[in-house]
């Protein structure tokens, strides 16, 4: 159980402010990024008609996310945000597939990245949706349906980063969890490897996606 | 006065916890598994050429149903030999908050993925041709709606294994406050997301060339639905890792457990609630494909409406952990601030349900007659604001309690 | 030491909160049904949109009147007695 909340941490102080590193998830995270350029450069290299696999892997991901995006955002717009969203999930699902590997685990099992993620995506939604519709219209979308919901809607739409980004790490460090306990009472016989397969393939994958898709509506909620 | 050790409290805890996880922990499996047991029955009498095939499928659903009980038994013989770290009453509130947390967390998820095992099942015996893909949509499904099983057991993990026992003697309660709230704010969301997963195997039964699109917008609603669940799971890291050690002990400790009642207990109603409006959400883009986007929108409308009880909620508990609070030994301000907590709570479940339906029914209303939906946009917002003014009633009596007391 | 007084006013404030509490729940169900199918009516016939809206808002104001006893007696434990 010692595993549980260990990690490599520096701890760097300006003046009397103290910035903390995790290392290991800095680290996890680079080797996500630059397995991501490998597999596009090599996906992205040859172009051909009759395309290789790691040709064909490359446009399904970018055709299913791309028809996604248009249809919550049309055409124009998906022209703008397309590439954003296939490359949040293309990132999100290496980030939670890693954990498959012994020995690397998951960047999302620390709750700076999916955090951090979803500001972002907060920042972009407002962005866009000023950007839309004009900072007029924008701001009197806080006052309805009455003008005293204004404090709700304001909680209601930052309580929307921390549900993005809890749920992706609450699932993550989850199924971390399970496996550990599972391969403590058991002793790693049979069972955990499965289990791992499950939890990181499966649940790694569907809280991908669901990260990328609440993304994508709550862009469309502020454009429309 | 009979006097009990220490060690001997701390056993009595973790016994106790672990009869709270299997007990509790054990309902919800248990009527998921027996509604996927009627539907299949009933689908086996209306086509009972496919029975062998029903029969497979059901199995396949209450496995996974059983899923968040099996969470519970794991805690449950853990808490009977957790030999425990050191004796305080701290470490025995911890085990037994998170007895309460996975037990009560349970509830939710095994009535929730019961749901999509049985419509599957039913779905089977209208199209047998789609056996496979109904496999998927119910395993999808199924597995989306043990993530407040997952938040529970990972709550319950955090009060057994981390070390609190050297924090001030606030903990006892903060940490009982923890369990309770992650307990209950899982109910809401497990049977919550279970209605868009039922829902999504419906749909593909009846529109299976809507397959891929039905499963987008079941995830979409079912995540959502576990907002109240994450607000709940907020509260109890909260409760755990903020440190109170300057602060008078009473009436401290009451604010704390008031916290995590309010939130927990008002998680339940918005859970329920917006799951009730992604689950007609789906049935909808099922029924009228052309108007998916219409859809979309009022159902994540109506679902955030449905949420406010929660925030309501979540604001009384930030107001209960926040507020500075002047020592006294006076027993009834103790009582007012649990009070308060437990009023929100209460008071939330209510209109959470309520608006659910009205989002329910103007988000199908508005897949059967799309040139209506402002009309019923308007109609529902006005609708679940009236239901809500009980939720701001109990929210006025809250803070009644906490600042007039 | 716990006086007898301390103790009937600290059951007066969580018989408040409970009162309110509990008493919230029937009429917020109540309430999103009339809503509902106040929805639904409007759905299938939005031509009486304005006469329906007003039925539904009659109907809740009345399913609330036991959120609002509640409320009184709430009040009358907290302030009064």
């Amino acid at each position: 159980m010692e595993e549980l909340g260990k990690i490599h941490q520096l701890i760097v102080t300006v003046s009397d402010y103290k910035m903390t590193f995790n290392l290991d998830i800095i680290a996890m995270t680079w080797l996500v990024i630059i397995g991501l350029l490998i597999f596009g450069y090599f996906a992205a290299r040859k172009q051909q008609m009759i395309p290789g696999t790691l040709q064909t892997i490359g446009e399904a991901f970018v055709f299913q996310f791309y028809s996604l995006t248009e249809d919550a955002l049309g055409e124009d717009m998906a022209k703008t945000y397309g590439p954003m969203i296939i490359a949040l999930f293309m990132f999100l699902l290496f980030c939670n597939w890693i954990g498959f590997i012994p020995h690397l685990y998951e960047p999302t099992n620390d709750l700076n990245t999916p955090l951090s993620l979803g500001l972002m995506g907060f920042v972009i939604a407002h962005y866009a949706g000023i950007r839309q519709k004009g900072f007029k219209k924008y701001i009197k979308a806080y006052f309805d349906p009455i003008f005293f919901m204004a404090p709700l809607n304001i909680i209601g739409e930052i309580s929307k980063v921390i549900s993005i980004s809890f749920r992706l790490f609450g699932n993550i460090m989850g199924g971390t969890i399970i496996v550990l306990v599972v391969s403590h009472l058991v002793f790693s016989l049979v069972l955990p490897p499965f289990l791992n397969a499950f939890f990181v393939i499966f649940i790694g994958g569907i809280q991908a996606f669901v990260f990328t898709m609440l993304t994508l509506v709550y862009i469309a909620v502020q454009v429309n | 006065m009979m006097s009990i050790e220490i060690e001997a409290w701390v056993r009595m805890a973790a016994f106790v916890g672990a009869g709270f996880s299997m007990g509790f922990g054990a309902i919800g499996a248990a009527i998921g598994e027996g509604f996927a047991a009627a539907k299949a029955n009933n689908a086996i009498s209306q086509n009972p050429t496919y029975s062998g095939d029903i029969v497979k499928m059901m199995l396949v659903g209450q496995a996974i149903a059983e899923t968040a009980a099996i969470f519970a038994l794991v805690i449950g013989v853990l808490l009977l030999f957790a030999t425990g770290g050191n004796a305080s009453m701290i470490t025995a509130a911890g085990l037994l908050g998170a007895g309460l947390s996975m037990g009560l967390g349970a509830i939710g998820s095994g009535v929730g993925s019961g749901f999509p095992a049985g419509e599957a099942c039913d779905g089977l015996s209208r199209q047998p041709a789609l056996s496979r893909t109904l496999t998927t949509t119910m395993l999808i499904g199924s597995a989306v709606s043990q993530t407040p099983a997952i938040f529970s057991m990972v709550i319950a993990f955090m009060l057994m294994f981390v070390n609190f026992s050297g924090g001030s003697p606030h903990m006892v309660a903060a940490l009982l406050g923890s369990g309770l709230c992650m307990g209950f704010g899982a109910i809401g969301s497990g049977i919550g997301s279970g209605f868009p997963a039922g829902q999504a195997c419906v749909g593909l039964a009846r529109q299976p060339a809507m397959g891929s699109r039905l499963t987008t917008n079941m995830l979409i609603g079912a995540a959502v639905s576990q907002t109240p669940a994450i607000f709940a799971m907020v509260v109890s890291f909260m409760l755990m890792f903020i440190s109170f050690a300057g602060t008078p002990v009473h009436p401290t400790s009451a604010a704390l457990l008031g916290a995590g009642l309010a939130t927990g207990l008002a998680a339940i109603g918005s859970g329920v609630g917006s799951g009730l409006a992604a689950g007609s959400g789906v049935e909808g883009w099922a029924r009228q494909p052309t108007a998916t986007g219409n859809v979309l929108v009022i159902m994540l409308v109506g679902q955030a409406v449905s949420q406010t009880p929660s925030i309501f909620g979540l604001l009384i508990s930030f107001i209960l952990i926040f507020k500075g609070y002047p020592s006294t030994e006076v027993f009834l301000v103790s009582t007012a601030l649990i009070s308060a907590g437990l009023c929100t709570g209460l008071g939330g479940i209510g209109s959470g349900v309520g608006n659910g339906q009205v989002a329910q029914t103007a988000v199908s209303w508005v897949a059967r007659n799309v040139e209506q939906e402002a009309l019923l946009m308007r109609t529902m917002l006005v609708g679940q604001a009236v239901s809500q003014s009980t939720a701001i009633y109990a929210m006025v009596i809250s803070l009644a309690l906490i600042f007039l007391v | 030491m716990i006086e007898g007084a301390d103790l009937i006013q600290a059951a007066a404030f969580l018989g408040a909160g409970l009162a309110m509490g509990l008493g919230a729940i029937g009429p917020g169900l109540g309430e999103g049904m009339v809503g509902a199918k106040a929805c639904e009516a409007i759905g299938k016939n939005p031509s009486e949109a304005g006469l329906l809206t007003r039925t539904m808002l009659v109907g809740q104001a009345v399913s609330e009147s036991t959120g609002i006893y509640s409320l009184v007696i709430a009040l009358l434990l907290l302030f009064v007695v």
